[in-house]
C-alpha cells in the first residue's frame, strides 16, 4: 500500500488547462422517495483521472450512470464535448464515446474469453452488421494485445469465461476498453470485486488511458487506490458534491472526513491471545483441499486468526473445506477436541461451524427474501414446533437482530435492495444466529464502503468477547492486521509465515505472500 | 457514533419515522392491492359474464363451474408447488390420467377407498421418481417430466386399449355427486387442499425452505437448507395431489377415460403464471394459483354458455395464456425497473 502512495505524488503533477471532455451541468436524479443526486456540476478534462468518492448511498454510482446514459437526469444536462445533444440513453453515451465498466463485470459465462472481450461488438450501437462474421486470426492477436494490457496475456482465449475467478472476470471486462473507441472511461467501483494484486493491472490500464488522452472517471471508496490513480478527487455526500480537490493537496484522512462528514476512528489491532489464556477451540491438522495443501493451525476461544494470501494461495479453499462447503481431501478438523467431518454447510452448522461466503450475492442471502426471512433462514428450527413456524417468536427475534446490527429498512425490506454494507450485516447476523463456536468469515468487507466497513469490523471484533473462534480470510493486508490477533500468510497453498498483528506491518504480510520478492 | 453515520448515509428511507400502525396497515393494504392483478381480472370477467349471460349466475351453473374447476384446481396446486422451486411439471395430465384409469381398473375397481389409495400411491411414486432425477441427479425438470408425460400417457392407452374403464364400486361417484348445502363436495375438497397448501408454504419450516431454494439455490444451500431433500418432498407432495386429482376426475365422469387429464399441464401452468408466480421460482402465492384456476374456469364456462364452438374455445384459452404472460411481464418490469435497469442494459455496455 505504501508503494501506491508514492505513485500518487508523481501522477498528480499535470494541471488541466484544456476544454472539458464532459460536463455535468446542475445534474440531479430523483427516484420515488429518494433524492439520489442533487445539483451536481462537474467537468472532466482530457488526460485526467478524476476520482468520485463517497460512502454507499452518497450518489456516486448514480452519477456515473447519469454520465453513461444509463439513467436519465431529473434535472440538469449531461454534455460530452463533440457530441450534439444531451446524454440520456446508453446508446447516446456510446456514440459520444463514454465507456462504462460496471462494478459487477458484464460477462457472458458461456462465451469464451475472446468472445467476451468483443462482446460490445454485438450491440446495435457497434458498426457491425448481424451478417458479418466473427473471429479470424487477426482478431485473436488483437484480443491478446487487449488482454495483455490488463495482465492476462497468457489467458486461454477459448476457455468459457464462466470458469474465471472474480478478479480475472473483471479484467476481461476491462480489456474491452482496448477494443472499443472511447474518450471517457468510467470505472464504477470496478476494483470492488478484485483483490489487491489485480490493482497494478488496473493502474497500468489507467495510465495507458491517460497517456492516450482519455478522461478516466474512477468511482471508488478505497482510499489507497484513489490516491494511487487520481489527479483530482470529487467527494460526494448524501447526493451532493461536497468538494473537488487536487490529489496532491490532500490526504486520505481528509477525503474520508469529507466523505462521512466526521473523522474516522481507526481501530487498534487486538492484543495477541496468550497460549494459556484460553483453550483451543478449532484445531486444523494437515488439511488439503483445492489449492490448499497440508495446512495446520489452531484458533483459541476469543481469538481472531487471519488467513491472508493472494488469489490462488488456497485461502478460500481452506475456509470452504473447514466449513463443509468444499470437499476435504486429507486432514482432520477438531472443534473443542472432537473430530468433525462436515460434508455440507448444513452438517457444518450442526457441528457449530458457520461460514460467511465471499460471494454475497450468490451464497449470502436469498434474493426474493426480506431481511426477516434471510436472518432466520439458518435457524428455522428454533422458531418452530413440529415444523410449524412460530411467526410471533420469529418476528421478535428479527426485531432484536435488526436493532442490534443496525440493519437498514428493518424486517420487511428486501435484502437485495440494501447497500452492500447492510446486506453484509444481514449475512453476518444470520451466520451468528446459528450460535456457532467457530466463525469463518471469507472477505467480510468485500465491496463495502468505509463507514459500513468500520461497522463490520466492530461486529467482528465483538466476537472476541463472545468467546468465538474466528477465522478471517482476507486479501487486504491492512484488514488482516486491523481485525486479527494473528495472521497466517498463505503462498501457493502452503503456510508461508505467521505474524502477530500488534508487531507486524502490511509490508511484512505482502512480502511473505509474494515470496520475498521486491514489489 | 460511526454506526449512526453508516445508517444516515445508506440509501432509501424505509418509512417515515412518525408513521402510525394504522398508516402502516393502510400502506400495506395499498401495496397489497397493487399486486392483485389476478383478482381484478377475475372480477372483470365475472362482471362481463353477468352482463352477457343470464344463465351464468344461476346456482346450477355456479355449482357446475365449481365441479369443473375443482380437479384442475388441485392439479394447479401441485404445479404451483413445483413452480415455486423453479421447476415445472408437464407430466401432471398424464399422471392424473394414469392414476384415474388404474384406480378405476385395478383390483376390479370394487372398492372406492382402495381406488383412492391406488391413485395416491401411484402419484407419490411417480413424484418421487421425478423428484429423485431432478433433485439428486441434477436433471432438468422440463425434460424429466416431458419423458414422464409420454410414458404416462402411453401406459394409459396400453392399459385401457383406448376404451374407458368403468369401476364396479357403487359408491365410486359419490364424492363427486354429493353436495353440502348446495356446494359440491369436490369444491370443498379443492378449497380445503388450497388452504392446506397455503399453510404449508407460508407457515412451516418446509415452506420457507421451498421459497428459499426456489429463489436462490446456492444461498439456501449455504444457509443449511437441505436442498435436495426439500426438493424431492415437493415432487412427492405434488404427485400425491395429482394422483388424487386423477381419482376425482374419474369419479366425476363416472369412468376413467384414456384422454382424462389431457391439457392439464397447459391449464395448470397457465393458471399458476396468471396467478402471479414466477416461473424462475421463489415467488408466488396460493391465492394467486386459486384465482388463476377460477379465471380459466370462468372463461371456459362462459364460452360454453355463449355457444362458442369447442375448437374456438381452445384458441381463446391459448390467447388468454399469452395475454396473461404479457400482463405478468408488464407487472414485473414496473416493479423492478429501478433495481435492474443497469443489468438490463448489458448488451449496450
Amino acid at each position: 500500500m505504501s508503494t501506491m502512495g508514492a505513485a500518487a505524488s508523481s501522477a498528480s503533477a499535470s494541471s488541466p488547462p484544456r476544454t472539458a471532455t464532459f460536463t455535468l451541468d446542475g445534474v440531479g436524479k430523483v427516484y420515488p422517495g429518494v433524492v439520489a443526486v442533487s445539483d451536481v456540476t462537474l467537468s472532466g478534462y482530457p488526460g485526467e483521472v478524476l476520482a468520485i468518492c463517497g460512502a454507499n448511498g452518497a450518489g456516486k454510482s448514480t452519477l456515473a450512470k447519469l454520465l453513461a446514459g444509463q439513467e436519465r437526469p431529473s434535472s440538469g444536462r449531461v454534455i460530452v464535448d463533440g457530441y450534439d445533444g444531451e446524454i440520456t440513453t446508453p446508446s447516446a453515451a456510446l456514440d459520444a464515446g463514454v465507456l462504462l465498466m460496471h462494478q459487477e463485470p458484464v460477462i457472458v459465462d458461456t462465451f469464451s474469453i475472446q468472445e467476451n472481450v468483443w462482446l460490445t461488438g454485438l450491440s446495435s450501437a457497434g458498426r457491425r452488421k448481424p451478417w458479418q462474421l466473427v473471429g479470424g486470426r487477426e482478431r485473436a492477436e488483437r484480443t491478446r494485445a487487449a488482454l495483455g494490457v490488463v495482465g492476462m496475456r497468457d489467458a486461454d482465449l477459448g476457455m468459457p469465461a464462466g470458469r474465471l475467478g472474480p478478479g480475472p472476470r473483471q479484467m476481461v471486462a476491462l480489456s474491452r476498453s482496448q477494443v472499443n473507441e472511447h474518450r471517457i472511461l468510467l470505472l464504477d467501483e470496478t476494483t470492488a470485486s478484485t483483490t489487491e494484486e489485480h490493482f497494478k493491472d488496473v493502474e497500468a490500464l489507467v495510465r495507458k488511458e491517460r497517456e492516450a488522452g482519455a478522461t478516466v472517471v474512477f468511482v471508488s471508496h478505497r482510499m489507497p487506490e484513489v490516491f494511487a490513480l487520481a489527479d483530482r478527487i470529487a467527494v460526494m455526500r448524501n447526493g451532493s458534491l461536497v468538494d473537488v480537490v487536487e490529489t496532491a493537496d490532500t490526504t486520505p484522512d481528509e477525503i474520508m472526513t469529507l466523505m462521512i462528514g466526521e473523522a474516522v476512528m481507526a481501530l487498534e489491532p487486538p492484543e495477541p491471545v496468550s497460549p494459556d489464556a484460553a483453550p483451543t477451540l478449532l484445531d486444523v491438522r494437515g488439511v488439503s483441499s483445492g489449492s490448499a495443501c497440508d495446512i495446520s493451525f489452531s484458533v483459541r476461544e476469543g481469538e481472531i486468526v487471519g488467513i491472508y494470501g493472494l488469489v490462488g494461495s488456497g485461502r478460500s479453499s481452506l475456509a470452504r473445506s473447514i466449513s463443509g462447503h468444499q470437499r476435504r481431501e486429507t486432514g482432520t478438523v477438531r472443534v473443542r477436541g472432537r473430530e468433525v467431518h462436515p460434508h455440507s454447510p448444513r452438517a457444518a452448522l450442526r457441528e457449530k461451524i458457520a461460514y460467511l461466503s465471499e460471494d454475497r450475492r450468490r451464497e449470502g442471502f436469498v434474493k426474493d427474501f426480506d431481511n426477516a426471512g434471510n436472518l432466520t433462514l439458518s435457524t428455522l428450527g428454533s422458531f418452530s414446533t413440529g415444523g410449524v413456524l412460530n411467526v410471533r417468536r420469529e418476528r421478535r427475534r428479527v426485531a432484536r437482530l435488526t436493532d442490534e446490527f443496525q440493519i437498514k429498512g428493518g424486517a420487511e425490506r428486501l435484502t437485495s435492495s440494501l447497500s452492500g454494507g447492510n446486506q453484509q450485516k444481514v449475512c453476518i447476523a444470520k451466520v451468528l444466529e446459528s450460535e456457532p463456536d467457530v466463525v469463518v468469515l471469507d472477505e467480510p468487507t468485500k465491496g463495502i464502503d468505509v463507514g459500513a466497513r468500520l461497522n463490520i469490523y466492530q461486529i467482528v471484533r465483538g466476537l472476541i468477547e463472545r468467546r468465538k473462534a474466528v477465522v478471517v480470510v482476507t486479501s487486504e493486508a491492512e484488514e488482516a492486521l486491523t481485525l486479527c490477533n494473528r495472521v497466517i500468510v498463505l503462498r501457493d497453498g502452503v503456510i508461508a509465515g505467521e505474524f502477530v498483528s500488534k508487531t507486524s506491518t502490511t509490508d511484512d504480510l505482502t512480502r511473505t505472500a509474494l515470496g520475498g520478492e521486491i514489489q | 457514533m460511526t454506526q449512526d453515520t453508516a445508517a444516515r448515509t445508506a440509501d432509501a428511507p424505509p418509512k417515515a419515522p412518525g408513521e402510525t400502525t394504522g398508516g402502516l396497515a393502510l400502506r400495506r393494504f395499498g401495496q397489497w392491492s397493487k399486486e392483485q392483478y389476478p383478482l381484478y381480472i377475475l372480477i372483470a370477467l365475472l362482471i362481463f359474464a353477468g352482463l352477457t349471460s343470464d344463465a351464468f349466475f344461476s346456482s346450477y351453473n355456479l355449482s357446475n363451474l365449481l365441479l369443473q374447476v375443482s380437479v384442475i384446481g388441485i392439479v394447479t396446486l401441485a404445479q404451483f408447488l413445483i413452480v415455486l422451486t423453479g421447476g415445472i411439471d408437464i407430466s401432471v395430465g398424464a399422471v392424473a390420467g394414469l392414476a384415474g384409469v388404474l384406480s378405476a381398473g385395478l383390483f376390479g375397481g370394487g372398492n372406492t377407498l382402495l381406488a383412492v389409495a391406488v391413485a395416491i400411491a401411484l402419484g407419490a411414486a411417480i413424484g418421487a421418481f421425478n423428484g429423485y432425477l431432478i433433485a439428486y441427479r441434477g436433471l432438468e425438470a422440463f425434460i424429466v417430466t416431458l419423458g414422464m408425460l409420454a410414458l404416462g400417457r402411453g401406459l394409459v392407452y396400453a392399459y385401457t386399449e383406448g376404451q374407458p374403464v368403468s369401476p364396479h364400486a357403487a359408491d365410486f361417484r359419490t364424492i363427486a355427486t354429493t353436495a353440502i348445502a348446495g356446494v359440491p363436495v369436490l369444491g370443498v375438497i379443492w378449497i380445503a387442499l388450497a388452504v392446506a397448501v397455503a399453510f404449508l408454504v407460508r407457515r412451516t419450516v418446509f415452506g420457507r425452505r421451498v421459497y428459499a431454494l426456489g429463489s436462490s439455490k446456492e444461498a439456501a444451500y449455504a444457509s443449511g437448507v437441505p436442498v435436495k431433500g426439500t426438493m424431492i418432498t415437493v415432487y412427492v407432495i405434488a404427485g400425491v395431489l395429482v394422483g388424487f386429482a386423477g381419482f376425482l376426475l374419474a369419479a366425476r365422469i363416472g369412468a376413467a377415460t384414456p384422454t382424462g387429464g389431457d391439457n392439464y399441464e397447459i391449464d395448470s401452468i397457465a393458471a399458476v403464471v396468471i396467478g402471479g408466480a414466477s416461473l424462475v421460482g421463489g415467488r408466488g402465492r396460493v391465492l394467486g394459483a386459486v384465482l388463476g384456476t377460477l379465471i380459466f374456469g370462468v372463461i371456459s364456462n362462459l364460452l360454453v354458455l355463449l355457444n362458442v364452438s369447442t375448437f374456438l374455445q381452445d384458441a381463446f384459452r391459448g390467447a388468454l395464456i399469452i395475454f396473461a404472460m404479457v400482463l405478468t411481464t408488464v407487472q414485473f418490469t414496473r416493479r423492478r425497473r429501478h433495481r435492474t435497469a443497469p443489468t438490463a442494459q448489458i448488451a449496450h455496455s
